[in-house]
């Protein structure tokens, strides 16, 4: 694990070469770190993931009348681009990204990019996610998901322990901040705006000393979840009420309660394939759900295909890679040379198991459906690139670690 | 891992801004923060884990259920069997067609699917540019049955049409996918697939509708014709295309070819069938108005029809078709028919009236029991259906028995006073011969050729009741010939009993009245004459073939009973020829041709309306006859002695005849077969629809609209009509007489005040006549039609 970078030591070579210089330099150098296992451990979730949606999207692509490796292909192309720009950001120091104008103008991008979205969905009668830029399709929210880390991120940096002032100025302008773009993702997709919600809000409770709202708002929602089944009325009332929930959510918090009864389809089809696949699976390729009653088995549904395919062995599995790249971003965060860099890689790893369990949690019912994709497995090229450029940019904090020697 | 740090490691002293350390707190928190995602992500562990431990096996059997109701078990139907006439002419044949079905469900399957957009505005914009359909009719019915997987929306789609939609749909798809705009790109045109289904088609349309009938849609029941009688021959069985899951629950895809139906080889000459309608039509058109007109051939050698034909023919591939009648018409009709209906299913009830039928049935009701009334009269097989008086077409059975017993030799000489009178002490009759004023001293073959009833009834009261109905029997008489086709009448309570028949009913039935036969009891009896006494029994199907084209039965004739003997018949055919060289069958003669055959003129019942039956049977070459040709005309030309005129059947039969005989290889005399030129050829171009030839559709036409009087009516063709009255009556050597009224009997009644009918009527007879015709529309069974005649 403690290896030096090659390129990074012969540049300090190269920089310091002199006539009797050479033992000074060998003694002088500085040695960094850079998280390999990280970096193998992405590359093997996504190609892992490649294969669940070469398996689960040959029956869509023959549907929609596509080659059987449609899907496969587009994916695996963009994911070997995704994997190209996070070893490029890696090796690029972090730090050039914490000028303000950088920052800022990133989330500028994105808002810009979102309310072109929402312009256009006004325009063609529909909600679209989507947006197209130079002839690529591309979903604005990923974007602001990675500039909404960056921003919080360079907030706290630029605060340091500012943040901890008596009135909480500045946490509360962090919220003020990335509720602008929080509000116009959840107008569209209420799952993405929780998603960048608890993005800031695992940073911001890392930063900040004072914990006892996050522990009190928490321990509200745990003891709401366990009580789920008697406040749903209250629910419904002040929901419906106030206008907050629309007739359609009501009616998903309704059929994720009492899903047999309100025929939530998608949801039992999942969960048949998750009971149907036992400890081991049914083999891999051998789906049978994925072959028409699971909607969506190669995007947001693709988890239950695993369960049935490769069983609880294949679930656990997974989800201890995930655990693994959390772990290596903590401890990246940990020895970060600057609050930038930790906060960097707290926001990835947030994005990252938030929307892990967010989905294991949609698939199993635990929480209303919505649409999360799992992150490096699930269809999608906007999700992986971003997702990639932000392993990239955990890895070139990685980098940036001095190792003792 | 050791690594180097910044200053600062805890946060007390407060490192402001940009050089603040990751204090100790802080990761701390982050531990938390991680030890709670983690606990979240083992919770979801537990959870998967549970839910593998309770529903495992329930869900594995829900996934398996799915998967196979998922695949669709579709029928495969099977073809049914094509039916050929004698030279392999395709009569009837199943087309393979395409019905367009639907699958909403397929449509709205995605999560792009649910906005219309893209999935069903784009399939139903394809459907509607390519089919013609109506867009807002067809988004409709795709979102009002958005849960089905099976929609039948068009049916009896040619393979062009099925083929060139798929190509429009996967060119479509193929732009969509290809396509850069998002929008384009996400667009399918799905959920549309076509099932195949057989349609029945009729290349000749009406040709031989009474001998092949019709078919249902799908092709399980069959409607008249062989197609109703055959029915079990033709259908198939179905095959099934469906799938099922194999140890590896793996699905496993098993195809069960569908048993294709029989074919049927029939022994209908489509030409001679052809030349046959041809000339009923001309007859519809050109002649004088009748009820109706039919013809039967048959080979006498093995009582095969080569050809079946009557003014009542019908489109086979538009068999509904009410275009005939009015609307008015068919109400007429309804209304009769819901009298009956009315009385079936209210039995305790007092029966209603007509008049009282709208209050008890709405007009749209009506309507529809009169179609089908309607229906059941174009559809009814006149020939095999209906009973008549045949009249003098009877006199050569008559003969037959008498010579064949020796009771009489053919030499025996009778005097004919123009009637013979009978009494039985209380009531007298007086029964006329054709010639009032008598044909003078007769041998039996002048009795023949001169058709003389009063030769008959001697001949009659010379043999008795029980010989006489012997050869009645023998001949088949009031017994079913056993022809294979559906609904031949039952005659058996129409002909007399030893125990029931009197002096009066022997006399009238010795020239073939006052009983009733149908057309192919009397052809089949003439056979049995012409070959030398076999009685066949007539059919129509000659093989039948498996569907690979393979004999699987050959219908051999059947000989039912011999008749008479050899010398007997050679007796009789000579004295048929006389009849047609000399004798009152003149008319029938055929330039070249060694023609036989006997007149027949039959009043109907009842006598006073003075209407009649004409016939001829006819045969060639008499040498050894090879056809036997029998026409029916019902009611030429408006009631009066006029219609007493067998002249028109024999000219029918002239023409046709002249048509047929080249068609088997029977050429004018002293014509070599080279020279012959043959006449056009009837048999039509199935591809052209019969179009040209003025059969089927145009002679229902003319029925309709009613033929104008110039060419209606005997009384309007003076040319033919006295002379020809007068050699039929009078036969070719008896002079011209202005009193001859025909070869009728019914008024010849010297009636002391009671009774109409003038003889001893078997049971049930003369109620069966009054409401015969009411009932004749109802299923053609035969003991429905007793006593009325030729209709």
């Amino acid at each position: 694990m403690q290896r030096q970078s090659k390129g990074q030591a012969s540049a300090n070579a190269r920089a310091q070469r002199g006539p009797g210089a050479a033992v000074e330099t060998k003694k002088r150098r500085v040695r960094h770190f850079y998280d390999y296992s990280l970096l193998f451990a992405v590359i093997f979730i996504t190609a892992f993931g490649l294969i669940m949606i070469y398996s689960s999207s040959q029956y869509m692509a023959l549907i929609n009348s596509l080659e059987s490796d449609y899907y496969f292909k587009r994916q695996l192309m963009i994911a070997a681009a995704g994997l190209v720009i996070a070893v490029i950001i890696s090796k690029i120091d972090y730090r050039i990204f914490r000028l303000r104008l950088f920052v800022y103008g990133a989330n500028i991008v994105s808002l810009v990019l979102l309310a072109a979205t929402q312009i256009m969905g006004i325009a063609s009668h529909g909600r679209t996610r989507w947006i197209e830029v130079a002839g690529i399709s591309f979903q604005p929210t990923e974007l602001a998901k990675a500039s909404v880390i960056l921003f919080v991120a360079y907030r706290i940096w630029r605060a340091g322990f500012k943040i901890n002032d008596p009135e909480r100025k500045e946490v509360l302008k962090i919220y003020g901040w990335i509720l602008i773009p929080a509000a116009m993702i959840a107008s569209q997709n209420l799952s993405s705006g929780i998603i960048v919600v608890g993005i800031a809000t695992v940073m911001v409770f890392v930063a900040s000393k004072n914990s006892k709202p996050f522990y009190i708002v928490g321990i509200i929602g745990v003891l709401c979840y366990i009580l789920r089944y008697r406040i749903v009325g209250v629910i419904e009332a002040i929901g419906t009420g106030t206008g907050l929930l629309q007739g359609y959510q009501m009616e998903r918090i309704l059929s994720w309660l009492y899903p047999e009864q309100y025929d939530a389809y998608q949801t039992m089809q999942g969960l048949y394939a998750i009971g149907s696949g036992g400890l081991t699976g049914q083999g891999l390729g051998e789906s049978l759900q994925k072959l028409g009653p699971l909607p969506e088995a190669h995007n947001d549904m693709i988890f239950p295909i695993i369960c049935e395919e490769l069983g609880l062995f294949g679930a656990v599995s997974v989800i201890l890679i995930f655990l693994f790249i959390i772990y290596r971003c903590m401890l990246i965060a940990n020895n970060a040379p600057d609050l930038f860099g930790s906060f960097i890689s707290i926001g990835v790893m947030a994005h990252i198991s938030i929307q892990v369990v967010l989905n294991i949690a949609v698939v199993t019912n635990s929480i209303p459906n919505t649409g999360v994709t799992l992150p490096f497995i699930s269809y999608g090229g906007t999700a992986v690139l971003i997702l990639m450029a932000e392993i990239g940019l955990v890895l070139s904090v990685s980098n940036r670690i001095r190792l003792e020697s | 891992m050791r690594t180097s740090r910044n200053n600062n490691i805890n946060g007390r002293n407060g490192g402001r801004g940009r050089n603040t350390p990751f204090a100790k707190y802080m990761q701390e928190k982050l531990a938390i923060a991680v030890i709670i995602i983690t606990l979240a992500l083992f919770i979801l562990i537990l959870v998967i884990y549970n839910l593998i431990k309770n529903n495992s096996e329930d869900y594995n059997k829900i996934v398996l259920s799915q998967r196979q109701a998922d695949y669709v078990s579709k029928t495969v139907p099977y073809k049914r069997g094509d039916i050929y006439d004698r030279n392999g002419n395709k009569v009837a044949g199943s087309e393979q067609v395409y019905n367009l079905i639907l699958d909403p469900n397929q449509m709205f399957a995605t999560e792009e699917s649910i906005s219309p957009k893209n999935v069903v505005d784009p399939t139903v914009e394809a459907l509607c540019n390519y089919f013609g359909f109506d867009p807002k009719e067809l988004t409709d019915t795709i979102n009002s049955r958005r849960d089905s997987s099976y929609v039948r929306y068009a049916r009896e789609l040619s393979y062009d049409q099925k083929t060139g939609f798929e190509a429009l749909m996967d060119e479509l798809n193929d732009g969509y996918i290809k396509s850069t705009d998002p929008e384009e790109g996400i667009k399918r045109v799905r959920g549309v697939w076509f099932e195949d289904e057989y349609k029945r088609v009729y290349p000749y349309n009406s040709l031989g509708c009474n001998i092949i009938g019709f078919s249902s849609a799908d092709g399980s029941t069959g409607t008249g014709g062989v197609e109703q009688y055959y029915n079990s021959a033709l259908i198939g069985v179905n095959g099934r295309e469906y799938g099922y899951l194999d140890d590896e629950t793996n699905l496993e895809k098993v195809i069960k070819p569908a048993r294709n139906g029989n074919s049927l080889v029939l022994t209908m000459d489509a030409n001679i069938q052809g030349i046959v309608e041809k000339y009923l039509a001309e007859w519809e058109e050109t002649g004088p108005e009748s009820k109706s007109a039919a013809v039967v051939i048959m080979n006498p050698k093995n009582g095969e029809v080569l050809a079946m034909g009557s003014t009542n023919s019908f489109d086979l591939n538009d068999p509904r078709n009410t275009d005939d009648y009015t609307e008015d018409e068919l109400y007429e009709l309804g209304l009769k028919e819901a009298v009956g209906v009315y009385r079936r299913e209210n039995p305790d009830e007092p029966a209603i009236t007509e008049e009282e039928v709208p209050g008890y049935f709405s007009r749209e009701e009506i309507i529809s029991y009169g179609t089908q009334v309607a229906w059941n009269q174009l559809w009814r097989n006149i020939c095999v259906s209906d009973t008549f008086e045949p009249g003098s077409t009877q006199k050569p059975f008559t003969v037959a028995g008498v010579i064949e017993e020796g009771i009489d030799k053919p030499t025996d000489s009778f005097n004919c006073t123009g009637n013979v009178k009978l009494s039985d002490g209380v009531h007298t009759w007086q029964i006329n011969c054709v010639n009032r004023n008598g044909h003078g001293w007769l041998d039996v073959t002048g009795g023949i050729t001169n058709s003389c009833n009063v030769v008959m009834m001697n001949l009659a009261f010379n043999e008795g009741e029980e010989i006489f109905l012997k050869y009645q029997q023998i001949f088949g008489f009031g017994d079913y010939t056993g022809i294979d086709l559906p609904a031949e009448a039952d005659t058996s309570a129409l002909v007399y009993t030893a125990e029931d028949m009197g002096k009066v009913s022997l006399a009238t039935n010795s020239f073939g009245q006052n009983y009733n036969c149908t057309m192919i009891q009397m052809a089949s009896a003439y056979c049995s004459l012409l070959n030398g006494g076999y009685y066949y029994e007539p059919h129509v199907v000659k093989q039948i073939l498996n569907s690979d084209g393979a004999v699987i039965e050959n219908v051999e004739p059947k000989l039912v009973r011999e008749t008479v003997s050899q010398s007997t018949c050679n007796y009789l055919k000579q004295a048929m020829f006389e009849t047609v060289e000399h004798g009152t069958g003149s008319h029938a003669k055929v330039e070249g041709y060694h023609i036989g055959g006997k007149t027949g003129t039959a009043q109907k019942l009842p006598r006073d309306a003075r209407t009649y039956v004409v016939s001829f049977c006819g045969f060639a070459p008499v040498e050894d006859p090879q056809l036997v040709c029998y026409v029916v005309i019902d009611e030429p030309g408006e009631p009066g002695p006029a219609q007493a005129n067998s002249a028109y059947a024999q000219e029918l039969f002239a023409k046709i005849m002249a048509d047929v005989l080249p068609t088997i290889n029977l050429y004018p005399e002293g014509v070599d077969a080279e020279d012959y030129k043959a006449p056009v050829t009837v048999l039509p171009d199935s591809e052209e629809g019969m179009n040209d030839i003025p059969m089927g559709e145009t002679a229902a036409e003319t029925d309709e609209n009613g033929e104008p009087a110039a060419t209606s009516g005997a009384a309007e063709s003076p040319a033919v009509q006295p002379s020809t009255a007068a050699e039929l009556n009078g036969g070719a050597d008896a002079p011209d007489d202005p009193t001859v009224e025909g070869e009728g009997y019914g008024e010849a009644i010297e009636d002391p005040g009671e009774q109409d009918v003038p003889v001893d009527m078997p049971p049930g007879y003369s109620e069966a006549e009054t409401y015969a015709s009411t009932e004749a529309s109802s299923e053609s069974e035969g003991s429905n039609t007793t006593g009325d005649t030729s209709d």
